[in-house]
């Protein structure tokens, strides 16, 4: 070993008599450019003020050597390997500095310095990481495992009351409590006998039972659903070119059924993660499974992007924005181009989850890429006849095919030979001007055809005449090969013995007689007459085809091609097509073929492709062993475990909070879609980790802990105010809440009468290609009407329905204008108050006052109040006419407070 | 007529000026104060001649007479779409030379072709970019950049910032207006507020390819009520509503509902007369083109345009396109049929900037004409139209404080691509809100746990062109 040292001292001596210089070199020529042309945005002082660009710092050696976002800004040693000297040189595509470029001079003296090992005597340490780091991250609330506390909701929030001296509101009353309960779980309004019957039962368990009622009824799925649904992005068509997603309903229909049937929620989330890919005992639960991944396809992408690898990244970060925020309330997207600034979320995590999205195909591509639509499996006997049918289909699609390629290689010319009467080709026909030979368009008669080049208009022509050996009439055809670039008004004058006659032929159309001819009509040709067909350029805009005219004796008939050989094939496959059974569809995933793990993509440039990153899931949320990436399957079933696992600290967490938010108001964490560091902290932390605990105790069934919360005295009590708790963070009362534009709507419906409450399906034409201006006019249950991106109904976008293209936990609440003009004057809400008064005005049984009762209960769930009563009785004694009069009244409730409130 | 106390609510409402009908409220979504102005403004507002499809530059306002001598010339282009789809640079075009004879104009002796005459006569007063490039080859994604300044992702629309960042100017109004927008190419998108609150969403007046009747508010009128008894009606809504709110004292959000009632009726008695156009004499009509068959509808719309922005609306688009996957300018064949649409905006958009500057709008008015993208400077292979070209571009401002009768940047000798002081889409972005005192660092918003920004990381402000 001795000796080794000896070496290394002899090596390394010279380079002890060069520091001095090449430090002398640094103070003189680089230290002065950097900290006059680059600190302002590269050092410590600008990270300080927030303005630090690129990650980078150029203020000590090690910011040099540990570079930015972009990697390493200095190789020592190799000039043209280092970053900085790049960006100095305007050499790719960061130009440094961004006032212009250096001197030659200066660059002259980077590239030494850096050569002879740039040589730095800067020292300090730079902190790359922004956010938490990952330690840190892991004692943060949100990552740390459930930490029940003993104790009932309304035990350990009580207690808190009491340390606050808050006086909680009492119960509400019965009325109010049924609007609330009915509007929570079912988002329709209790009928006036339900209301009286709950009233009126004394039974001490007289709101179990109603609770129980309502969460085994088949609207509960319709609203719970919902939520779910606002969470998924869900829609039925696409912003770009107004695409339908035919088969997005099946998704939002299995999203009810999951929530009608209690489907334990770790395989609710399961299946729309990875329902491909998990094992299926039957057929039905195999279409279930493969319906849930719809959940992967439905973001409004930009299917139209050119560039396809950056295509393909954007659905991935689609796709984990969804799942993050959805599933996680956590904002992984903010690490596609950095280290997440915040949160303990570094852009390896991104890189790993991302990398197995990409093992998963969403998009076939081409100019414009399409989602995939997938067979459904089916049982077997309909599965039997399905695959006969779609055989006889290949079939003939092969025949189809190979017709088609036989007629490619020999191009579709007419022999001259083949064809009856009197051909004349456009080989033989007189021309003046310059006439192109081409053969570029098929078909044509012969060897090819003529064109005028599109020039010297007016001074072309080509005169096509013919031996007549007879005297009689003759039907005259025209052959041209149709093409965008044809002249569309191109003058055509056949001489005949019936005299002149000039037609206009648009040569951009197909020929409608097996699209190679047109028929200029029957003319009469003598045996020594002068008769011809004349083409001329003139007056015309776009190339003129002259191929060949045929004079055909009246009474024969051409005969038919092998074109229509292919016409009658493909008309057959139509009609097959058309009869036969048909398979469903579902939009869903595939694996890709290769699988692989990603790369990092340096600040989130798909072309700029980094370090290698293994499959994996968000370290600062695992707790535990990591999950094993398999090498053929993508990851996605092990990332749909990890989510699902009883052992991540968030899953359980999040869906516990948006359950208290979707039936109180607010949640125990108020940024519902948020758990990292920007978010707001729970108030009651220990109230959430024992509901998120009894959640997967219960088995993760959603109606238990819905059932467990409205059980609560908490739920149950009357809304108020307290001054000093003004944002009701103890829950002393419950909020006031507006009704959401479903239950606007469907309230209105129920009150007209006109609502339908039929359940699943298509809800729009089948043959509906595109969104644009459709027309909301079906009457059933609102989360039923297509959420057409481009076409919303009008009440949704006013009353606040989640934005369709981006995960949602909670609406927007606005207090508008425009809402108060929709109710004062929109259509739909005068029709169904007209139809209301017409149906109040049927009931003979009732008397005005009666019929003020039924609409006050039926719409607002209580009796009208003495002043209310004679105002509308003043109201309706002014009224010219009856019908009208009470429309405005009913009017009047649908836009008053209690209507658009639950108390 | 019982007032019920309305009249001093009326009071009140006047006093709270703040965007379209809305009342601040509700913990998440109201931000009671905009967050800007961070500057001095030089404008207050903004009208964009949104050009849909992509006019040509080339046979506009770009002039390369190397197009008339390589015309016909099989020549090596790094076609955008080729890039994007392949990474393969220098495809094989053919050159094809401007259809319109170039000359020069004004006092500035600006080059411009004879497609747009009467515009023509403006140049002094114009403000061109020639170097613009944006991002995204297909209509789409290049569309949806011009307006949120992304291709894929949803963000708020440049009119919602704007908003966002000034506030209204009328509280009977709103304060982005998008005047016949495309269904087609991001649709809504592009005048939606993404993750700001509603209340900054554009409102569209009509729809691209609808009659010009269409261009209404929505909502405004009652079909059959008189004024006298629709006050009536909401007397008593009112009236009951006082009752329902009695026993839930200090209710802010209850009391903003019942205001907003007002509020809408004040709306209804106020917005319809800013779109009647009854009201403007038979020669402004004319400057404008109305009543001329090929001018009619886009005259009609730049003279409603103006009278919003005199009623104090920030932000008035009007679109000159349709809804197919081709939009109007999209001359990929017959590129002759640029004339056509040429001629229909000529008039109106000369007539509005002779009527804004007549009236001294112009001056605290920034207009801003352009499309998604331009086109190339060779023919397609049909030979008879030209592709996307997002690489280089002409738009042109005018008035808010840039420098007329100037051209700023350059594309190459074909007119394809920036090269001299190029000016990305994010740059004018940038440009633009600076003009209005906005700072594009400086204007964001809070979503899903980061600062938004119009301009994402990037976007310079274009100081050469202003005055």
């Amino acid at each position: 070993m001795r000796w080794l040292g000896i070496v290394v001292v002899v090596v390394l001596n010279p380079s002890w008599v060069w520091a001095d210089e090449r430090l002398a070199f640094f103070e003189k020529k680089i230290r002065p450019v950097l900290v006059e042309q680059c600190y302002s945005c590269h050092s410590a002082e600008a990270q300080a003020k927030k303005k630090l660009r690129g990650g980078l710092r150029l203020d000590t050696r090690e910011g040099l050597l540990m570079g930015g976002d972009s990697g390493p800004a200095v190789v020592p040693g190799k000039p043209d390997e280092s970053l900085l000297l790049r960006s100095l040189r305007h050499d790719g595509d960061v130009k440094m500095p961004p006032k212009g470029k250096l001197s030659d001079a200066i660059l002259a003296d980077f590239a030494t310095w850096i050569a002879k090992g740039a040589v730095d005597p800067r020292s300090g340490s730079v902190s790359r990481q922004q956010g938490l780091s990952l330690e840190q991250g892991r004692a943060f609330w949100a990552y740390q495992p459930l930490r029940p506390a003993p104790g009932s909701i309304d035990d350990q929030l009580s207690r808190k009351w009491r340390a606050n001296g808050l006086q909680p509101t009492p119960q509400a009353d019965r009325p109010t409590l049924i609007r609330r309960l009915s509007f929570d779980l079912l988002g329709l309004p209790p009928s006036p006998e339900e209301i009286d019957a709950f009233v009126g039962d004394d039974r001490p368990d007289a709101y179990e039972r109603l609770v129980d009622r309502l969460l085994a009824s088949p609207h509960f799925g319709e609203r719970w659903g919902r939520h779910w649904l606002d969470l998924a992005r869900y829609a039925d068509s696409l912003t770009l070119r107004g695409f339908v997603l035919k088969q997005a309903w099946r998704y939002r229909d299995y999203v009810i059924d999951c929530f009608n049937a209690d489907v334990p929620y770790d395989r609710f989330v399961r299946e729309q993660i990875a329902g491909d890919l998990l094992p299926a005992d039957s057929a039905e639960a195999r279409r279930r499974q493969l319906i849930a991944t719809t959940f992967l396809t439905l973001g409004n992408t930009n299917l139209e992007e050119q560039d396809k690898s950056q295509l393909r990244m954007d659905v991935v970060d689609e796709q984990l924005d969804t799942i993050g925020r959805a599933i996680l309330a956590q904002t992984i997207g903010c690490a596609r181009c950095h280290d997440h600034k915040f949160d303990p979320i570094p852009t390896r995590d991104y890189y790993a989850l991302a990398g197995i999205l990409r093992n998963t195909r969403t998009l076939t591509h081409a100019n414009v890429s399409m989602w995939l639509e997938l067979p459904l499996p089916a049982e077997p006997a309909v599965e039997q006849r399905l695959r006969e049918h779609e055989a006889a289909i290949a079939t003939l699609q092969r025949q189809i095919t190979a017709l088609k390629s036989r007629q490619k290689s020999t191009p579709q010319a007419r022999a001259i030979t083949e064809l009856p009467g009197i051909v004349v080709d456009d080989t033989q026909a007189r021309k003046v001007g310059t006439w192109i030979d081409s053969k570029h368009t098929a078909p044509f008669v012969g060897a090819g055809y003529v064109h005028d080049g599109n020039t010297d208009k007016g001074e072309k022509t080509i005169t096509f005449q013919p031996k007549i050996e007879t005297t009689g009439k003759y039907e005259v055809l025209l052959s041209y090969s149709p093409g965008t670039n044809r002249a569309a008004r191109v003058p055509v004058t056949i001489f005949s013995a019936d005299g002149e006659k000039t037609i206009h032929l648009d040569m951009r159309k197909p020929p409608s007689k097996q699209g190679l001819f047109v028929s200029l009509g029957e003319f009469t040709f003598e045996k020594s007459g002068q008769g011809f067909v004349l083409i001329a350029n003139e007056g015309t805009t776009g190339h003129v085809i002259a191929d060949a005219v045929v004079f055909l004796p009246s009474g024969t008939t051409l005969p038919t091609k092998k074109i229509d050989e292919l016409a009658e094939l493909e008309a057959k496959l139509k009609r097959l097509q058309a009869s036969g059974p048909r398979r469903e569809m579902v939009m869903s995933v595939q694996e890709e073929k290769q699988i692989e793990d990603a790369r990092i993509h340096i600040r989130g440039n798909v072309h700029k492709q980094g370090e290698l990153v293994p499959r994996g899931v968000l370290q600062v949320a695992l707790r535990g062993e990591a999950p094993r990436m398999p090498a053929q399957q993508s990851g996605r079933r092990e990332l749909a475990d990890w989510l699902a696992s009883p052992a991540n600290p968030l899953t359980a967490r999040v869906f516990a909070n948006r359950v208290w938010y979707w039936l109180l108001g607010e949640g125990l964490v108020r940024t519902v879609d948020n758990f990292g560091t920007t978010g707001e902290k729970p108030d009651h932390p220990e109230l959430l980790d024992t509901l998120a605990a009894k959640f997967i105790e219960d088995g993760w069934s959603i109606k238990a802990l819905v059932r467990r919360i409205v059980l609560s005295h908490t739920y149950r009590r009357a809304s108020g105010r307290q001054p000093r708790d003004p944002e009701n963070r103890l829950w002393s009362h419950t909020n006031r809440r507006r009704l959401d534009a479903e239950s606007i709507r469907d309230t209105i419906l129920t009150v007209s009468g006109q609502l339908r409450l039929d359940r699943g399906g298509p809800t729009y034409p089948a043959t509906l290609a595109s969104d644009y201006h459709y027309q909301h006019h079906d009457m059933r249950r609102s989360v039923y009407a297509p959420v057409f991106r481009n076409a919303l109904p009008e009440l949704f976008e006013v009353f606040d329905f989640a934005d369709p293209s981006v995960s949602t936990g909670r609406r927007n609440h606005s207090t508008v204008a425009p809402q108060a003009l929709f109710l004062m004057n929109h259509p739909l809400v005068l029709q169904q108050a007209e139809q209301a008064a017409r149906r109040l005005l049927a009931r003979d049984d009732l008397d005005d006052g009666a019929r003020l009762d039924w609409l006050y209960r039926q719409a607002l769930g209580r009796l009208p109040t003495p002043g209310e009563r004679s105002m509308v009785q003043a109201y309706l004694d002014q009224a010219k006419e009856r019908t009208a009069g009470w429309a405005q009244v009913v009017q009047v409730v649908f836009a008053s407070l209690d209507f658009r409130y639950l108390h | 007529m019982e007032s019920l106390g309305l009249l001093s609510r009326r009071a009140a409402l006047q006093a709270a000026a703040c965007g379209f009908g809305y009342l601040a409220l509700s913990g998440l979504t109201a931000r009671a104060s905009s967050p800007g102005p961070h500057l001095a403004a030089r404008a207050k507002r903004v009208i964009f001649l949104f050009m849909q499809g992509g006019v040509s530059q080339v046979d506009s306002f770009d002039y390369k007479p190397r197009l008339e001598r390589d015309d016909g010339k099989r020549l090596a282009f790094d076609d955008a779409r080729v890039l994007a789809n392949t990474g393969m640079r220098g495809s094989s075009h053919r050159v094809m030379k401007p259809l319109w004879k170039f000359r020069q104009h004004g006092q500035c002796g600006r080059w411009a072709s004879d497609l747009f005459p009467k515009l023509n006569e403006h140049v002094d007063d114009l403000c061109f970019i020639h170097s613009l490039h944006t991002e995204g080859v297909a209509h789409g994604p290049a569309t949806l950049f011009l307006h949120c300044g992304s291709t894929n992702f949803v963000r708020p629309s440049i009119g919602s910032w704007i908003l966002y960042g000034l506030g209204s100017a009328n509280e009977n109004l709103p304060g982005f207006v998008s005047i016949a927008p495309s269904s087609g190419n991001g649709g809504p998108r592009n005048f939606g507020n993404a993750f700001l609150p509603a209340k900054y969403q554009g409102t569209a007046l009509g729809k691209a390819g609808g009659p010009v009747s269409d261009a209404v508010f929505r909502n405004l009128t009652h079909p059959r009520l008189s004024p006298h008894a629709q006050r009536r009606q909401l007397d008593l809504l009112q009236a009951i509503n006082e009752e329902q709110l009695r026993g839930k004292p200090g209710d802010t959000e209850l009391d903003a509902v019942i205001r907003s009632y007002e509020l809408g009726w004040k709306m209804q008695q106020n917005a319809p007369d800013v779109l009647d156009l009854s009201r403007e004499t038979e020669a402004t009509r004319r400057l404008y083109g109305i009543g001329a068959k090929e001018t009619d509808r886009f005259g009609t719309q730049c003279l409603m345009a103006r009278r919003l922005c005199e009623a104090g609306v920030r932000f008035v688009q009007v679109t000159y396109g349709d809804n197919t996957a081709n939009p109007a300018w999209d001359q990929h064949s017959t590129l002759a049929k640029h004339a056509v649409h040429a001629q229909a905006v000529d008039q109106p958009i000369s007539g509005l900037l002779t009527d804004l500057k007549a009236r001294g709008l112009l001056d605290d008015t920034l207009v801003w004409w352009g499309s998604e993208f331009g086109r190339t400077p060779y023919a397609e292979k049909n030979g008879t139209g030209r592709d996307h070209n997002p690489g280089g571009f002409t738009v042109w401002l005018a008035g808010g404080g840039v420098r007329p009768g100037v051209a700023h940047g350059k594309t190459d000798e074909f007119g394809f691509a920036a090269v001299e002081n190029k000016v990305h889409m994010h740059d004018l972005h940038a440009t633009i809100l600076h003009q209005l005192g906005l700072d594009h660092e400086k204007l964001t918003y809070r979503y899903s746990g980061r600062d938004f920004r119009l301009t994402d990381v990037h976007g310079h402000v274009v100081r050469e062109i202003l005055s």
